[in-house]
């Protein structure tokens, strides 16, 4: 084996990686090649330091509460949406995609009487409380953005799945998943924009948490039938 | 200045198998204060393995680790108890951060080589935070590839397929990936 050739084998041979027959030649070369002796002992030296590192580190005290705020907010979430309803919608293409369409209807109809509500003149009638901003809405809007940006990640991850798969699903059901997408999209669209508006207004942080699942879960039961198909 | 990071050398624990079990099937069935405690007892191990992959900046590695407890626990039903706990949530985490790398590589590939990923804001030049080691500020200004290939296969012990297989990537990629990894680390740590 060439001195060439050896080079590119040490890294292997520190990692145990090599076999036998690979091992021996390059073990013998290493015998009488000052510079891949060198390297070797540099690569052990490497793994040696590696081996010692800390293994754990305590994350900021804050970092808790956040998570522990998304989940309890993904629980109320989850009580308002029927599991009835979405598990009898699986077995159906159409009737999937024209949940989609309603929950974004229903979302997009919830946003725009929470805004006609906003412009109206107002009654001395108090406000819900689960609509009115408290002294926690900064920390329900950042920690919703935690969640926003991994819901983003994850729609963008399964379109993309999606795009490379549609051409299983029939064209009328892809123009239907699309149709719905967009009207998702739009309701996403008002309710962060009335967000930005009220930053402190749980409602609405709800409404488009809803709106961002169903996007994810209308994009992951397809990206499903698609392989299933 | 940033308080300096404090590590912990505790040995982890696994819930499936010892004193957690109960506190995973409490969790399972929405207890949130079982999932605290699983949370204590795994966060550190975790938060050490963003830390590294977001190249010692604090925010990215934080926002990282609270996406894969957040992920955890919608997914918890899923956990059959067929792997030990902590392996289910360590290769949870893992695909969190590749999903998040692939995502994050196309923006940033519009933007920079990989070669340059070292400018950009959350590297650990500008980070701030005190790693008190030389390699782990070795480690940090790695280029993107070579770090993500570096800490999951030298420092977490995956294999170069399973890396090559949630990066779309081959195995000889990620060797190369290695190689240059150990280079550049002999290289800054001689200096």
């Amino acid at each position: 084996m060439t001195h060439e050739v050896v080079r590119h084998l040490l890294d292997d041979y520190v990692a145990g990686d090599l076999t036998e027959d690979a091992r021996v030649p390059v073990l013998d070369h290493i015998g009488v090649c000052a510079i891949c002796r060198s390297e070797v002992d540099d690569l052990e030296k490497l793994a040696v330091q590696v081996a010692a590192l800390p293994r754990a580190v305590e994350p900021p005290v804050q970092a808790w509460a956040e998570i522990r705020s998304v989940i309890e907010r993904d629980a109320r979430v989850e009580r308002t949406v029927s599991r009835r309803s979405s598990s009898r919608l699986r077995a159906q293409p159409y009737a999937l995609a024209a949940a989609g369409l309603l929950v974004a209807l229903v979302s997009s109809g919830g946003t725009a009487l929470y805004l006609r509500e906003r412009a109206a003149p107002s009654v001395a009638v108090a406000p819900p409380a689960a609509a009115t901003a408290d002294p926690a809405g900064a920390a329900t809007l950042a920690a919703f953005t935690i969640e926003e940006n991994n819901y983003l990640r994850e729609a963008a991850t399964l379109a993309d799945v999606l795009e490379k798969q549609q051409g299983v699903l029939a064209p009328e059901t892809v123009a239907q998943l699309k149709k719905s997408l967009r009207i998702i999209d739009d309701a996403i669209l008002e309710a962060r924009n009335a967000l930005a508006r009220d930053p402190g207004n749980r409602t609405l942080v709800e409404m488009l948490s809803a709106n961002y699942r169903h996007k994810v879960d209308l994009l992951r039961r397809t990206t499903e039938m698609t392989r299933s198909s | 200045m940033p308080a300096k990071m404090k590590m912990l050398a505790v040995a982890i624990k696994d819930p499936a198998d010892g004193p957690g079990a109960d506190d995973v099937r409490r969790a399972q069935a929405g207890d949130v204060d079982s999932f605290e405690q699983i949370y204590r007892e795994h966060s550190p191990r975790i938060y050490a393995l963003c830390l590294r992959l977001m190249a010692g900046d604090a925010q990215s590695a934080t926002e990282l680790m609270q996406d894969v407890f957040i992920r955890a626990w919608r997914r918890l039903d899923t956990f059959r108890g067929e792997c030990a706990f902590s392996s289910w949530l360590h290769r949870l985490a893992v695909n969190v951060m590749l999903e998040n790398a692939r995502s994050d590589g196309r923006r940033t590939a519009r933007v920079l080589p990989m070669e340059d990923t070292g400018k950009l804001p959350g590297a650990a030049k500008s980070s701030g935070i005190e790693l008190s080691m030389d390699l782990e500020s070795a480690i940090a200004s790695l280029p993107r590839g070579a770090r993500m290939a570096f800490v999951l296969h030298d420092v977490e012990g995956y294999q170069h397929q399973e890396i090559a297989g949630q990066l779309g990537l081959s195995v000889g990629t990620i060797k190369a990936q290695l190689h240059r990894a150990r280079r550049l680390l002999r290289e800054r740590l001689e200096r």
